[in-house]
């Protein structure tokens, strides 16, 4: 009797692993973007203060738009048919997992996809769902294609961070689901978001659509896209340098100062046991500095780095940490191989999995082609001559800088909302983000075609 | 009977990972207005604690208890490396709790969470106030009387005016409760967190934790409250135990798709439980000045590495 006593403890503690910080709803490893902070020369300012906080924690409840007391919710698990023979680690991946929310009569549809490592239903998906729903969609909400779930249930590589394939994988995935859609659930209109880079990748698979017409996807919101991945991955390894080092021990020194810090907190706490109430107090304690918000945003693009290049790299056969004739089982430890990943920055990613696998499967492409590849520039001239892209970004994003804001601003024109504070996604669900955001998705923005 | 029953829960958890190409399962609806509502007490939670501690350094308020024990420097934490000498069986298991959880008892405590609010809160004010008996003697145990005499006051309130235990009414009475159990009691005489353990059904655990949860089950036995836990009510009240738990928790396995979230669980409970044990041993300041941390450490650093 009393089974639970011993669960409880453990499976809490883990959800607290899965969200750092799950009550406020900030949790950056759910919500990781796909790229990071400017302005990181070592000496110099971090970024912006506001935008490192508004980052971590995200839209203040007090400004968060009006949202329903219910929305109905169904997990969707499907298997696609071309997915690529599932590695034993990865036994739980094996199906694509996506949340659907349906109206009750015929509706628009609109489509969400994740930031980069993360999966389908996130904080900041949910709340994007709540305003969705609210406002009359049905709502999909999908995980990013660099999230490990997708990569190996749904990737026709295994390789993730290429906007064109991802973008493909994605198309792809998303004609299977909605051909699987209950009849009852009646569409009347297929509509793309996504936040991050998840916005990238919406406007991509919309390109795509236009060409293929599978879905007749009608109009696009882009939540603070990136630019160009590649500057973007770039930063973020300057930003983990700046804030935490480089090497094992580095981390290792984190860790024990972390370590102490909440030993200490917790000794002079008195509390019978590690509760809600302390790890506020741990957070507010251990979040001070931009230093430390920096190094909680750098940790946790890190975490998300890690499962991806794991992913690429037993996928590819390029032998970074996996042994192509030997993968890993169950049973396996991969204690050593997660410390080996988590020194990597994005940039080794880059050269010895990414750019080796597409090197080796476009005849044509170069390192300079494969950079230019993941610009949002692909698409640069359809996103000018088109009316139905849209994007919603803010002037202190970390992921943008000052030339790359321009770049969005002139090739979108009047079909970008501009926002002065709220940093990388830390204005979602608030009241401006969200009545804009619908009035683009109706066509009632400015500069909308018909 | 019980072994039927296990025998067809064992069934549908191998089945569990049937290969129909979709499946569409209603989940609990969302209710994002209040999410809200709860975001803002966080935040609200949040901003007090900051302002604590800038109003208090950590050190400071260390020195100010009756503490004798230096505090915890970065060079007495334990190693990132967890001793874990069953990892191949514990994998097993937790591959196995996971589609257990997958195929049975997420879905189980799914339906629960229908059951409108105020009844569930019945359910698990009811048996929180149970295990007040076990956190009392426990108390006692640890030589911790002040807090031993709380969970005893919160247990006689709560079972009388409280109805049984349906409602905290202690809680709003300003005893909030305060659970503790037999392995927080070896922890306070000195026996260590041991090898990490993954228990079937149950989850991440050590030795000493496993330990402890029969203990805290031998304890309740003993006493036997009402004849709940020896009566024919007993599985049936296990059941409802587990479920009320279950929904309790948001965690959900392999939500974070990562090869590595063995790995992550493994490095958070243990770490949480040593920290805990901090706390625990810096009750006594009779004890050894070294810090159980630094003896961990050496214990869990494997060989060559």
């Amino acid at each position: 009797m009393l089974l639970g006593a011993a669960f409880a403890p453990g499976a809490e503690l883990a959800a607290q692993a899965i969200a750092p910080l799950p009550a406020l709803g900030a949790c950056p490893s759910n919500d990781a973007p796909a790229a990071a902070v400017a302005h990181l020369d070592p000496g110099v300012s971090l970024a912006d203060s506001a935008a490192l906080r508004a980052t971590v924690f995200g839209t203040p409840p007090k400004d968060m738009a009006p949202m329903p007391s219910k929305v109905p919710l169904a997990e969707i698990n499907i298997a696609l048919p071309w997915a690529r023979p599932v590695p034993d680690v990865f036994w739980f991946d094996r199906k694509l997992r996506v949340w659907l929310s349906a109206q009750g009569k015929p509706a628009p549809l609109a489509i969400v996809i994740s930031g980069t490592g993360s999966d389908g239903n996130t904080t900041k998906l949910s709340t994007l769902r709540g305003a969705l729903y609210g406002a009359g969609y049905h709502v999909l909400t999908m995980p990013s294609p660099t999230f490990p779930g997708f990569i190996v249930s749904a990737s026709s590589t295994g390789v993730a961070g290429d906007l064109m394939q991802d973008g493909r994988d994605l198309y792809a995935a998303m004609q299977e689901i909605v051909a699987h859609l209950p009849r009852k659930v009646r569409i009347t209109e297929i509509d793309l978001l996504g936040y991050s880079l998840g916005g990238a990748n919406a406007a991509v698979v919309k390109s795509i659509d236009a060409t293929e017409k599978k879905l007749k996807i009608h109009r696009v919101v882009m939540i603070n896209p990136p630019v160009s991945l590649f500057l973007s991955i770039g930063r973020l390894d300057r930003l983990f340098a700046v804030s935490i080092g480089s090497g094992d021990d580095a981390l290792d020194l984190l860790y024990r100062r972390l370590y102490a810090e909440l030993a200490n907190l917790y000794r002079a706490s008195d509390k019978a046991q590690i509760d809600e109430e302390f790890l506020f107090a741990a957070a507010a304690s251990v979040l001070k500095t931009d230093a430390e918000f920096s190094a909680a945003i750098a940790l946790s693009f890190r975490l998300d780095l890690v499962n991806m290049f794991f992913a690429g790299d037993l996928y590819a056969g390029t032998g970074i940490v996996v042994d192509p004739k030997h993968p890993p089982k169950v049973g396996d430890s991969l204690e050593e191989t997660q410390r080996i990943l988590r020194n990597k920055p994005f940039s080794e990613y880059f050269t010895k999995v990414f750019a080796p696998y597409y090197l080796k499967h476009r005849p044509d492409s170069t390192g300079t082609s494969l950079i230019a590849d993941s610009r949002l520039d692909i698409i640069g001239d359809t996103l000018r001559n088109s009316a139905d892209y849209y994007a919603q970004t803010n002037r202190n994003d970390l992921i943008l800088d000052t030339r790359e804001l321009a770049w969005l601003q002139n090739t979108l024109g009047s079909r970008i909302a501009v926002y002065d504070h709220g940093g990388h996604l830390g204005n979602i669900g608030g009241r401006q983000q969200v009545s804009d955001m619908l009035d683009m998705l109706a066509g009632r923005w400015p500069g909308a075609a018909n | 009977m019980r072994s039927a029953l296990v025998i067809g829960l064992l069934a549908i958890v191998q089945g569990g990972c049937a290969s129909q190409s979709i499946s569409i399962r209603s989940v609990p609806s969302e209710d994002p207005s209040a999410e809200n509502a709860a975001a803002a007490a966080s935040a609200a939670a949040f901003a007090a604690a900051t302002a604590n501690a800038a109003a208090g350094e950590t050190g400071q308020a260390i020195q100010g208890t009756q503490e004798s024990r230096p505090a915890v420097s970065p060079s007495d934490a334990p190693s990132m490396y967890t001793y874990d000498p069953w990892e191949r069986l514990n994998r097993l298991t937790y591959r196995f709790n996971a589609r257990f959880d997958e195929a049975v008892f997420l879905r189980v405590s799914n339906a629960y969470r229908r059951v409108p609010p105020p009844l569930r809160s019945g359910v698990h004010n009811f048996f929180g106030n149970l295990s007040e008996v076990d956190s009392v003697i426990n108390y006692a145990l640890q030589w911790r009387p002040k807090l031993g005499v709380r969970s005893l006051g919160r247990f006689a309130i709560n079972s009388t005016i409280g109805i049984g235990g349906l409602f905290d009414v202690a809680a709003r009475l300003k005893l909030p409760g305060a659970p503790t159990g037999v392995s927080a009691t070896l922890a306070r005489w000195g026996m260590h967190p041991g090898p990490y353990l993954v228990i079937p059904f149950l989850g991440p655990s050590t030795l000493r934790d496993g330990l402890g949860f029969l203990g805290d089950y031998a304890a309740s036995y003993g006493v036997d409250v009402a004849k709940l836990y020896r009566g024919n009510v007993s599985w049936g009240l296990g059941v409802m135990n587990a479920v009320d738990q279950r929904s309790n928790v948001s965690f959900r396995y392999y939500s974070s798709g990562s090869p590595f979230e063995y790995e992550n669980i493994r490095f958070l409970y243990v770490r949480k439980r040593l920290i805990e044990d901090e706390g625990l041993r810096a009750k006594d300041p009779k004890k050894g000045a070294k810090s159980t941390t630094q003896q961990e450490n050496k214990a869990e650093e494997p060989a060559g590495k």
